[in-house]
């Protein structure tokens, strides 16, 4: 637990710079710290509470924002599932924890290190998790705190620490030839999804989807070569 | 704080768990199916779609700084010198106007 706490630092310190922007924002829109505090703590998704509350502000629709921000946490979905071999052996109680602290940071960390090291495991989930949701709602509550004060992060290009993160994730994810084609097809539909203006959370699961298909025909190819 | 900002906060927390509860159990199911090759590929296409999901309508200066960090990422394998890496290139080129 502690080994994951630690490795998930450097990736925590890229969470709070967005933890402290959504803050601001939440705060702009009228939640209380408490109110950020809760949402942070019992949604625990960064990227589909920003779209919410980013969709509150201008509707203050209730069930749109909800969706639209559930929308891009559909990724959960695979996420979680990618976890049952992790999480075997663990309670009932302790993987329904263990999923609700586990983020795209952390999750994709446990994965890239799991696939160097095959000893690494809940533990490392669950200490990341900790460190990353502990992290994250105490950064988007001091944001909130802080209001308008703080100066413009994104000038600092801090604000491009999660794309370069996911770029090293991928790398370690990386399992030879075999998923070229599929990432090359997951990438292109994604980002040809969302040029057309899909909302980005339907853009990722349409490139993903897209890119399964992709592997299972190239699987299904390589055994009928062999 | 008044209704509607309660009723979203306690229905996207709702929302968020309920999918990772499902994938949860779609998981197991996968797992002891013929589609448990899904579990080995999904992470990598997941990652692959967020990393495209966030360049996508970006400046080339952000590309060149994904380029960068992939150049990092592919020789290191490491996520703190990629980060490093990344974020100095995007930092640089927002500073040269890019």
């Amino acid at each position: 637990m502690k080994h994951g706490a630690i490795a998930i630092l450097p990736l925590a310190a890229g969470a709070a710079v967005y933890g402290l922007a959504f803050g601001l924002l939440a705060a702009q829109v009228g939640f209380p710290w408490w109110g950020v505090a809760l949402m942070s703590s019992f949604v625990h998704a960064g990227s589909s509470q920003i779209v919410a509350v980013e969709q509150f502000a201008g509707t203050s629709a209730v069930a749109g924002a909800a969706l639209a921000g559930a929308a891009l946490n559909l990724r959960y979905i695979g996420i979680a599932a990618s976890l049952s071999e992790v999480l075997d052996g663990l309670s009932l109680r302790m993987k329904l924890i263990a999923i609700h602290i586990t983020g795209d940071e952390n999750w994709a960390l446990t994965m890239a290190e799991r696939a160097k090291n095959s000893e690494i495991g809940a533990g490392f989930l669950i200490g990341s998790g900790i460190v990353m949701i502990s992290v994250w709602t105490a950064s988007t509550t001091l944001g909130a705190v802080a209001g308008s004060i703080l100066p413009n992060l994104e000038q600092f290009g801090l604000s491009f620490a999660f794309t370069a993160a996911f770029i090293a994730m991928a790398r370690g994810l990386w399992r030879g030839h075999a998923n070229l084609v599929p990432w090359v097809v997951s990438f292109a539909i994604t980002i040809g999804a969302a040029t057309l203006g899909a909302p980005k959370a339907y853009a990722i699961v349409a490139g993903a989807v897209c890119g399964l298909a992709v592997s299972q025909i190239v699987r299904s190819r390589g055994k009928a070569a062999s | 704080m008044t209704f509607p900002f309660w009723m979203l906060i306690v229905v996207l927390a709702t929302a968020a768990f309920s999918i990772r509860v499902l994938g949860l159990f779609a998981g197991n199911a996968i797992k002891s199916s013929r589609f448990s090759w899904m579990l080995d590929d999904l992470p990598g296409l997941i990652v692959v779609s967020l990393v495209a999901s966030s360049l996508a309508d970006q400046s080339i200066g952000t590309w060149i700084a994904a380029a960068a960090a992939l150049a990092v990422a592919y020789v290191t394998n490491h996520v703190i010198w990629t980060m490093c890496v990344g974020v100095a290139a995007y930092g640089g080129l927002l500073w040269f106007g890019l």
